[in-house]
């Protein structure tokens, strides 16, 4: 196996090998090598060669521009003074640079707890999630037992199912139910178990998705690794453990990536269990309504008042995660190509 | 049989061969499946036969014990989705067929029948023409979302410079689409008078212009619904853009599936890079096009900011709860209907390469 140094340099050669023996054959004269339609087809080649790339960077260039806009958008008003949003002098570029908006949203929402609370609540139900997920996925991967395509059918009814219509039914059940005793007899409302409880059995946000993932990748591994664990007396959850866990590392990684960002951007599960705006979604979610409260004190304001505040806020709550996806991306997107998806 | 017979010759022997520590390790796992007996009989054999380096479960059939330790792997699932889905969904079906109101602690149950439903359909003046609205705009959106990710998705597996970035730019919606933030700024930007966000883009196409390019060709007279529909689609395109991060990841992750040989073949026999397309790379991305369909419509009908969804929000904080359910159920199941209908169609037209 050459490595990719080994590889760029090969390439580089036969670049120069095939440029010789061009120059060559142009000497010689090229008709006596190809024919007329190789001849055409070689210079449609050259020619579509040329001219693609341009087209090429115009296109990604104006489908980059229509994804950055709302995000330059919130970037020009966010730091801009209140007062200049009403200039019809500035477009993009205000006269003065001020971080009061930032700040007083900051102080609004209370952003250090509850940027805190919500990265807890994501990274442990993120982990919960994984881990019950790729054993579930794992389990529908790789054993035959009854019932199976009946079960797997659950879980394709989970990803198509909106939460929306079972979430009265839990709502009672995390406040009146029998689980309630996990909290000692209180009701689950407000209480993170609310977001842990459903993660742990493989069933948080999205988890048909990534236990059909997981399923996907498991299938796509060799059964002679599995083969090779037992003739060495592994049990099957060591298997797991030893084998197949780090032949899934990819798999695992891009999984987690999801998982944290669908945790951190859901407003609507968090908002139906959590009466406190507790996570960063929730608080930037109510946020117009909290800006009347503490910042007009009551008063009755449109929405074009507020908006350098409102993008204070959505800078806050997505920085975050830019910051993990401007890390992570590499692995974000490798992962994908590698992992399960692939094998749908 | 025979072979069954062989893995359990080969067992005997790996049990004789085995240490002893292992063993016993296996015997702690193999606990994982309670089923195979109650826990006070394999209580009972485990210190009857603790001495020996004979296993518990050593006499059930390899097959069966596989399908025990699945069963095992997929426990923790299926219990909690008996408690948090399956258990949910029937109580929220009883409740569509009841009037619902809730009394301290538990929800007072007045059975209906189908009046829920019949309200829904025949009374409610919002529920139909937003179920129709619905399924109409994600019947155009979803070939349109299906075309633009697997042309960005071809751009994108080609070779580069700033490739790296481009694929950073196209994916920042996956992590920002489905969270608040998007649909604030939307807001703000139509409402902030100098900037009217998605219809900026859509000026240059005005109607007239598709008019005046129709006229021009000599076809008249069907300009009118035709430019609605485009115009609608290049007003549109910042939705159409922002909704497409996953589909380009799947269609990404499919084209880097195409096997080189393929390619090779390609080019020897000379394929335009038109004719690779429709021959090579269409079949080969078909399962993930299937995919990506489903993945389309299924996000569109769950997303909380679409119509009915909203209706449906409504009626829950209005404290109709059976009303709400009623609505959700029907609307799950005209778009699982849908769904299938598209799905069988597809199916049919899906290339997979092992059979």
């Amino acid at each position: 196996m050459a490595t990719k140094k080994e590889e760029k340099q090969f390439e580089k050669e036969r670049k120069k090998a095939r440029k010789e023996r061009m120059k060559h054959m142009k000497e010689v004269g090229i008709e006596h090598f190809l024919t007329p339609e190789q001849i055409r087809y070689n210079r449609r080649q050259a020619l579509l060669g040329s001219i693609w790339p341009i087209f090429r960077f115009l296109i990604l260039f104006g489908l980059s521009f229509i994804i950055l806009y709302p995000m330059i958008f919130m970037v020009s008003t966010a730091f801009r003074p209140s007062e200049q949003m009403n200039d019809p002098s500035i477009i993009w570029l205000p006269k003065e640079f001020t971080l009061d908006n930032v700040k007083d949203v900051w102080n609004i929402m209370n952003y250090t707890s509850t940027a805190l609370n919500t990265v807890l609540l994501n990274l442990i139900a993120s982990v919960l999630e994984v881990v019950s997920c790729s054993i579930t996925g794992y389990g529908f991967a790789r054993f035959k037992f009854k019932g199976k395509n009946l079960l797997f059918a659950i879980v394709t009814l989970m990803i198509i199912v909106p939460p929306q219509i079972i979430t009265i039914p839990l709502f009672m059940q995390y406040s009146f139910g029998w689980i309630t005793f996990l909290n000692g007899g209180d009701s689950l409302i407000n209480s993170p178990l609310t977001m842990y409880l459903p993660a742990l059995f493989a069933n948080g946000i999205r988890a048909g998705l990534f236990i059909y993932i997981f399923r996907q990748f498991f299938r796509g591994l060799p059964k002679e690794l599995e083969d090779a664990a037992y003739l060495d007396g592994c049990g099957p959850l060591r298997t797991y453990v030893t084998v197949m866990i780090p032949n899934a590392k990819t798999s695992f990684l891009t999984v987690f990536l999801f998982a944290i960002v669908w945790y951190w951007n859901d407003f609507y599960i968090s908002s139906s269990y959590f009466t406190r705006n507790d996570t960063v979604a929730l608080m930037l979610k109510n946020l117009d309504a909290t800006l009347i409260q503490d910042l007009f004190a009551g008063q009755q304001v449109g929405i074009r008042q507020m908006i350098v505040w409102l993008e204070a806020g959505c800078i806050l709550s997505i920085t975050p995660i830019l910051i993990m996806y401007i890390f992570l991306q590499r692995y974000f997107i490798e992962g994908v190509e590698r992992s399960g998806i692939t094998g749908i | 049989m025979s072979i069954n017979e062989e893995i359990m010759e080969n067992e005997i022997l790996d049990e004789n061969a085995a240490p002893a520590e292992e063993t016993t390790e296996q015997q702690t796992e193999s606990a994982d499946a309670p089923e195979t007996m109650g826990a006070e009989a394999f209580e009972q054999k485990l210190e009857k036969e603790s001495k020996p380096v004979k296993q518990k479960g050593r006499n059930i059939p390899y097959e069966k014990r596989k399908a025990l330790y699945g069963l095992g792997f997929i426990a923790l699932w299926a219990i909690g989705t008996i408690y948090f889905f399956v258990m949910p969904l029937i109580e929220s079906l009883i409740y569509s067929f009841n009037k619902t109101q809730p009394v301290n602690g538990e929800m007072q149950l007045e059975w209906v029948g189908l009046d829920n439903y019949v309200y829904a359909f025949r009374k409610d003046v919002d529920y139909t023409p937003a179920l129709v609205a619905m399924l109409k705009d994600t019947a155009l959106k979803t070939p349109l979302i299906l075309i633009f990710s697997i042309f960005v998705a071809v751009i994108l597996n080609q070779k580069f410079k700033g490739r790296t970035f481009a694929r950073a730019v196209f994916f920042l919606p996956v992590i920002i689409a489905t969270g608040p933030v998007i649909d604030i700024i939307n807001g703000n930007m139509s409402t902030g008078g100098y900037a009217g966000g998605s219809e900026q883009f859509s000026s240059m196409f005005e109607a007239n212009l598709v008019d005046e390019l129709l006229n021009f060709l000599g076809v008249y007279n069907i300009s009118d619904s035709l430019t609605e529909v485009i115009s609608s689609v290049v007003g549109d395109i910042m939705n159409l853009v922002w909704n497409s991060g996953i589909q380009i990841l799947l269609f990404l992750s499919a084209l880097q599936g195409i096997p080189s040989s393929a390619k090779e073949a390609a080019n020897m026999e000379g394929a335009t890079a038109w004719e690779y397309f429709w021959k090579i790379t269409i079949p080969y991305i078909s399962p993930m096009i299937l995919a990506s369909i489903v993945y389309t419509v299924v996000d569109s009908f769950v997303d909380p900011s679409n119509d009915v969804m909203l209706l449906v929000l409504t009626k829950s904080s209005s404290w109709e709860h059976g009303m709400m359910a009623a609505m959700a159920w029907s609307y799950f199941a005209i778009v699982g209907v849908v769904l299938g209908i598209v799905v069988l169609i597809v199916n049919k037209l899906v290339y997979y390469e092992v059979e």
